[in-house]
């Protein structure tokens, strides 16, 4: 880990940033406070419903708990994953199938769906459950999560079916 | 008044047989510490599941959030353990413990609902201990990182007993004296 007093260097959605925080400060608040990114939401603050989820290396973490002195690549936030002209596979999804209701969870759920698509591109109904269980969305909208997931490995896969 | 006198004698037999077995005596230390909820929550078997345990858990209970480590035991077919656990414990009640790497044992090395001579056999058995001497296995207690943590789990959780130090000297002093396991009960 970084030491206190060190400004260091982080990538955020491919731009570098250079901030002076203390490296036990979770990665959420350097992204909403420091960096004014707040696609990522505050929801439990333990990992618990992931709402906080953005991407290192391309794999999803729980950005809450996650000290910013460990943070050992780049980082993406749904800021990032797709753009406004060209949308992530799983964005385009999310919209097909009108997936949010309130919306506060949803950034996470996408996040952790794009990740969970990269390890698992063709998953059943039952990994898709499991997956996204532990991003909390309490309006209930995991049949909706479920569909736009299978929409998008499809689309990530080139199946036009 | 005969139901006593039974549970007596056995209590009797078994005080006895820790008494004229020393290897015995070790071994009861250290299922003490394998049968730990900081041990045994990450040594569970083929359905993946890790177990919580904690002052406001009560008895172990699968790990919340339909979270299932599945054959990777590290959750690569779902949600992979990194995704919250991180190098270190979360210093919030009921946050993610963490360690430099976070991973269930491997299936082979059940102790999650195994008795007592299960694990005992297990544990010298080099087809499902890693293939490790018993010296080996009080090494790999002596320095492993996340073995550690079972000492160190961060608010909330109670360590495990001893000290890893200590249990490997009793892995040592138990292999010194027979590695015998206990009868089946």
């Amino acid at each position: 880990m970084r030491q206190w007093g060190e400004a260091m260097n982080i990538t955020v959605n491919g731009q570098v940033h250079t901030v002076d925080v203390e490296p036990e400060m979770p990665l959420l608040w350097v992204l909403r406070d420091e960096l004014g990114i707040t696609g990522p939401r505050y929801g439990c603050g333990i990992s618990m419903c992931g709402a906080c989820t953005v991407h290192v290396n391309g794999l999803a973490v729980r950005s809450c708990s996650l000290p910013v002195g460990d943070v050992t690549g780049p980082v993406t936030t749904i800021e990032g994953l797709g753009t406004p002209e060209s949308l992530h596979a799983v964005q385009e999804a999310w919209i097909e199938h009108q997936v949010a209701q309130c919306g506060y969870c949803q950034s996470g759920q996408i996040m952790s769906a794009a990740s969970f698509l990269m390890t698992n591109p063709n998953p059943s109904d039952e990994a898709i459950d499991q997956a996204l269980s532990a991003n909390l969305c309490r309006c209930g909208t995991y049949p909706r999560i479920r569909q736009a997931v299978k929409t998008a490995s499809a689309k990530l896969r080139g199946d036009a079916s | 008044m005969k139901r006593v006198l039974t549970g007596f004698a056995a209590l009797v037999l078994a005080a006895v047989a820790l008494a004229e077995d020393p290897a015995l005596e070790h071994w009861s230390k250290i299922y003490e510490v394998f049968s730990h909820p900081r041990c045994a929550n990450c040594h569970v078997g083929d359905d993946h599941i890790p177990r919580w345990s904690g002052e406001h858990y009560g008895e172990p209970q699968p790990h919340g959030m339909n979270i299932n480590a599945d054959r990777s035991r590290i959750g690569a077919e779902s949600v992979l353990c990194s995704t919250c656990h991180t190098q270190q414990n979360s210093p919030e009640p009921h946050g993610a413990p963490g360690a430099h790497v976070w991973l269930l044992a491997p299936v082979e090395m059940q102790w999650w609902d195994k008795s007592s001579r299960e694990v005992c056999q297990q544990i010298q058995d080099p087809d499902r201990n890693g293939g490790r001497t018993l010296q080996a296995v009080a090494d790999h207690i002596r320095h492993d990182e996340l073995v550690h943590w079972g000492w160190d789990p961060g608010p909330g959780r109670e360590p495990a007993p001893y000290s890893p130090e200590e249990v490997a000297v009793f892995i040592e002093q138990w292999a010194g004296a027979g590695a015998v396991c206990p009868e089946a009960s």
